[in-house]
């Protein structure tokens, strides 16, 4: 037994991993078409959120505030609500969807958000905008409950559970992909074509990579219709991706209408992703294709290129979402790296029942660790105070100034990226995702060893 | 000046008292757009909170701090790495800040031992720091944890820390400017006059109201040191805590940004009887007489005129190109709260641009009368702008480009417009006469970006160029210009480094004897 699973012992955060459950709920909305999300709280909670996407994919993304000012927050602010409604229907007549999420604030004060959607169904839809196709779905999502992650995983079932509706059997999966970057759908939109397999992608948000057109009209927003959300309930199955970004969704999809659901492995890496595509063959009955067997070679090469010359018994340490750092270990792994260091940033309980982390405690022979509710000092203490040696930092730009600062070389991954230019458009998912990572790795040590002088430079001559 | 109602904000009719045009020989007076009222919910605004205000603006840009909130992670993760205030001190309150980490539990049975177990964690964590700042949030604030006992408690029982509390939540007022002013008050009530400062110079200011982005206040620190004038504290940015508990000391509050920071100047005026002189750091005439107000104030001119007569041949020559340049091109000017009436005139004056509209998210309607006074007949100047209306007016007025915020910018470079960061800047510093220049230039290369007149062609159907393998700035600016500026030998473009601000660190200063001192020798 060498791997430990610790919740972190201090009980306050030093610079954290991971932001707020509204933030998730906020993330989702925009993969939804005709969907703008109204926050109600304080504007900080939008502005800012808003700010975060923007720095990240380098695009803006349209999501409201209720505004709630001093009087809301003392007499309640479901007006606020009621109004902010109204003024989005009113300026925006494509608008069908309106997620109404709810923040530490309005939860705290106890605003019925379900009631006010009730009472706003009943009386400002069918007087003021008759004919209207208009989704109002309250969600909740607590600030003081999990963390953008759980957001994320609530806002996604609570848009499938509302939508969600039996009618025709489909041909096509239901496939969520969790929180990645358009480069991943892409990336999985690929496999699932050259699989021949018909899917409904949860979110589609490869547009999230927006051009800039000459007719200068173009706004950056996910594809997912409502058409879509009301089919989840048809399909044949479903993959989520991620357990922790969409699992409960996968597992309300089987509990309520019956559809066979597969959570995970997050395909990262080639094994992971061998896994999901067995996973998708059984579910459809479609067999691997040959275009894949040689895609996989391809990946298979650069990876071995680079993987027991270079990568081998490197240290890693990896933080940010839990799918995305246990998939990132798993792959280490089979790169012949040893992940030391895994920070999984919020409070999650099951964290300790993931099949995976019980493989890690099962069969690691040397000192991992495993730290939930986790911050960024954890990492940065040990290797400060506590004497970790680190040879690669793997997360998001938040935890930058650790690399910087311990002059550890970082490959960027998760969200947010702020400080490397395009990096949502690159998959880690798929073979594709596995050849990037790899030979990312292997451009960032090299560079790391040109500059820092302490290895033969000629080392990478080969 | 009739007020303007966008087509957009057409079923939001209290908007148009928002946005006006400024006429021909029209004075404020017949008109001026509303300003810090409550958010019309759902509009998509740009406001943040009062949290944001006080802790991120304000708070953060303090250096030798723990800069703490107590509430959820979202407020401290969310104001965390999303501004450019530099330090001094290897910028310790931008790699770090603290969470207090509010659950449920924490929500139903009061918080206060949480957050007494987290400073303590923190200050172990970090034993060199003995400074904190303790911000409130939405969460801790409706629950009603009493923070401020909380902080006596721990000072009582560590005696060398030193803790200030601000209590502003984010739904405090209708935006950010609610926490500037609750940050301000909150200051001089708690901190100012607990320490003694050191008094070197005969000449004692306080700069108040500068947040050291991309190094502006060492910029402006240069300039003041080199006329012999202490500064006392600089409220906020590369700013010291204790520093800032001395500012009773000064003689004279030098004032940049007032919308956020001229409470603290009058309370200073107020009680300790210390006068308010505004400056301007943006502008190479500002500059000017920014340092001669200053100079007159202590009876040393010639200090400063020796320094404005050095910079302004050091860097005129290098503005003056680019004005040639830039005149005529029309600029929207959509900051976030003074700067718009900082930059208005100054813009148009120096590089020749003509402001066809301001806005301001946070400002107030003081911010606005001197913005409208400043701007260009026939501007629009709109208060608390939103979404669609940022859209409409950017089609109806067709700008060249626009200085706004980051998000905002990724709306303008998908309707083919370059933006610069209005706050966080592109290649700033932008204060001083070097600055000024640095402004410029991102301003121009983001005009005459072969790129950008790439982004305006449609390939299935404009006629394209193929015997031109590529364009310069230099090629897009110079088609129309007269051979005399084109050929000018005393024009040149910037020359300064890529980082200005390195050398300020390691400069050293001609020393002044005080009064006291040259008559003792």
């Amino acid at each position: 037994m060498y791997c430990e699973v610790n919740e972190k012992e201090r009980a306050g955060v030093i610079n954290p991993i991971f932001t707020c459950q509204p933030c998730g709920a906020q993330y989702a909305s925009i993969g939804i078409k005709e969907c703008i999300g109204i926050v109600h709280g304080g504007q900080g909670c939008v502005m800012f959120v808003r700010l975060l996407f923007s720095q990240h994919f380098k695009e803006s993304f349209e999501i409201a505030s209720s505004s709630v000012h001093e009087d809301g927050a003392i007499f309640g602010a479901l007006n606020r609500v009621e109004e902010a409604v109204d003024v989005l229907l009113m300026r925006y007549p494509d608008v069908k969807v309106i997620p109404i999420i709810s923040t530490c604030s309005t939860e705290v004060i106890g605003d019925d958000i379900d009631g006010v959607v009730i009472k706003m169904n009943e009386t400002l839809l069918p007087e003021k905008y008759p004919g209207r196709e208009v989704h109002l779905i309250p969600i909740h999502t607590p600030s003081f409950v999990g963390s953008m992650v759980s957001g994320y995983d609530v806002a996604v079932k609570d848009f499938v559970s509302y939508f969600a509706k039996k009618s025709e059997p489909s041909e096509k999966i239901n496939l969520i992909t969790g929180w990645v970057n358009p480069g991943d759908v892409t990336a999985i939109k690929h496999l699932l074509a050259e699989m021949d397999v018909e899917a409904n992608v949860l979110f589609e948000i490869e547009t999230f990579d927006a051009p800039l057109m000459p007719s200068g009209n173009h706004v950056a927003h996910g594809e997912t219709t409502v058409e879509d959300l009301v089919d989840t309930a048809n399909a044949q199955g479903t993959i989520a991706l991620n357990r922790y970004e969409g699992g409960s969704t996968a597992k309300y999809l089987q509990d309520e209408f019956d559809i066979p659901m597969i959570i995970g492995p997050t395909p990262i890496g080639i094994r992971n992703t061998d896994t999901f595509l067995k996973n998708l063959s059984e579910m459809t009955g479609k067999p691997i294709p040959e275009s894949l067997v040689r895609e996989r070679g391809i990946a298979i090469d650069a990876i071995t290129d680079v993987a027991h010359m270079f990568l081998a018994d490197k240290k890693v340490a990896i933080y940010g979402n839990p799918d995305l750092v246990i998939g990132l270990a798993q792959f280490c792994l089979d790169m012949e790296m040893k992940p030391v260091l895994l920070l999984l940033g919020d409070d999650n309980p099951n964290y300790k029942d993931d099949p995976r982390i019980q493989e890690f405690e099962k069969n690691i022979d040397y000192k991992m660790e495993i730290i939930t509710n986790a911050d960024l000092w954890e990492l940065e203490n040990r290797i400060k105070n506590d004497g970790l040696e680190v040879d690669l930092i793997l997360g998001h730009s938040k935890g930058r100034f650790t690399a910087m600062d311990m002059n550890i070389p970082m490959v960027r991954v998760g969200f947010p990226v702020y400080d490397r230019a395009g990096m949502y458009r690159y998959p880690v998912l798929g073979y594709a995702g596995a050849m990037w990572l790899a030979e990312t790795i292997a451009n960032t040590w090299f560079v790391d060893m040109e500059y820092k002088k302490n290895r033969e430079t000629i080392l990478n001559v080969w | 000046m009739p007020y303007h109602l966008f087509k957009c904000s057409e079923s939001i009719p209290e908007r148009e008292k928002h946005a006006v045009i400024k006429g021909e020989g029209e004075d404020l007076t017949s008109a001026l757009p509303l300003g810090y009222l409550n958010t019309i919910p759902g509009s998509i605004s740009e406001r943040g909170c009062a949290y944001c205000g006080a802790k991120h603006v304000i708070g953060t840009p303090m250096k030798d701090v723990i800069h703490m909130s107590h509430g959820p992670v979202g407020c401290t993760y969310d104001t965390w790495q999303t501004k450019r205030y530099i330090s001094d001190n290897d910028n310790f309150q931008l790699k770090y800040t603290y969470a207090t980490d509010m659950k449920e539990q924490h929500i139903v049975f009061g918080a206060e031992k949480l957050l007494k177990k987290n400073i303590l964690e923190a200050f172990a964590a970090f034993p060199e720091m003995k400074r904190m700042t303790l911000y409130q949030t939405c969460a801790s604030a409706l629950i009603g944890d009493d923070i401020n006992a909380i902080a006596e408690e721990v000072m009582e029982e560590l005696p060398d820390v030193d803790i200030f509390v601000c209590n502003s939540p984010g739904f405090g007022g209708p935006s950010q400017s609610g926490g500037h002013h609750k940050i301000n008050i909150a200051w001089i009530n708690q901190k100012v006059g607990t320490v003694e400062p050191e008094i070197t110079s005969d000449y004692v200011i306080n700069y108040v109201g500068e947040y050291n982005i991309q190094g502006d206040q060492e910029v402006m620190q240069d300039f003041f040191k080199r006329m012999g004038i202490q500064i006392l504290s600089t409220f906020t940015g590369n700013g010291s805590y204790d520093d800032l508990r001395g500012m009773h000391r000064a003689q004279l509050n030098v004032l940049e940004c007032a919308r956020s920071a001229e409470y603290i100047c009058n309370e200073l005026r107020v009680r300790y009887g210390i006068p308010r002189l505004d400056i301007d750091g943006f502008g190479h005439e500002a500059m000017a007489s920014s340092l001669r107000k200053v100079g007159m104030f202590f009876g040393i001119e010639d200090r400063a005129e020796a320094i404005i007569a050095e910079e302004s041949a050091r860097w005129k020559p290098e503005l003056d190109w680019y004005k040639a340049r830039l005149t005529d091109k029309k600029v929207c000017l959509w900051p976030g709260g003074s700067k718009l009436w900082h930059w208005a005139n100054v813009i148009h004056e120096e590089m020749g641009v003509n402001v066809v509209s301001v806005y301001t998210k946070f400002g107030h309607q003081q911010d606005m009368e001197k913005g409208v006074s400043r701007c260009e007949v026939g501007a629009l100047a709109i208060d608390d702008p939103n979404e669609l209306e940022g859209m409409e007016a950017i089609e109806t007025l067709e700008p060249d480009i626009i200085f706004t915020g980051k998000r905002p910018g990724e709306v303008a470079k998908k309707v083919r417009v370059p933006y610069l960061n209005a706050h966080a800047y592109h290649n700033g510093p932008y204060k001083g006469w070097e600055g000024w220049v640095r402004f410029a230039r991102d301003i121009y290369n983001g005009i005459y970006s072969p790129i950008h007149k790439l982004s305006l062609l449609d390939i299935s159907k404009d006629e394209i160029r193929t015997d031109v393998g590529f364009e310069t700035q230099r090629l897009l600016s110079d088609v129309n210009l007269s051979d005399e500026i084109k050929n000018s030998t005393t024009l040149r473009e910037y020359t300064g480094k890529y980082d200005c601000i390195k050398d300020l660190r390691d400069k050293t200063y001609p020393e002044y004897l005080t009064k006291k001192v040259s008559e003792a020798v």
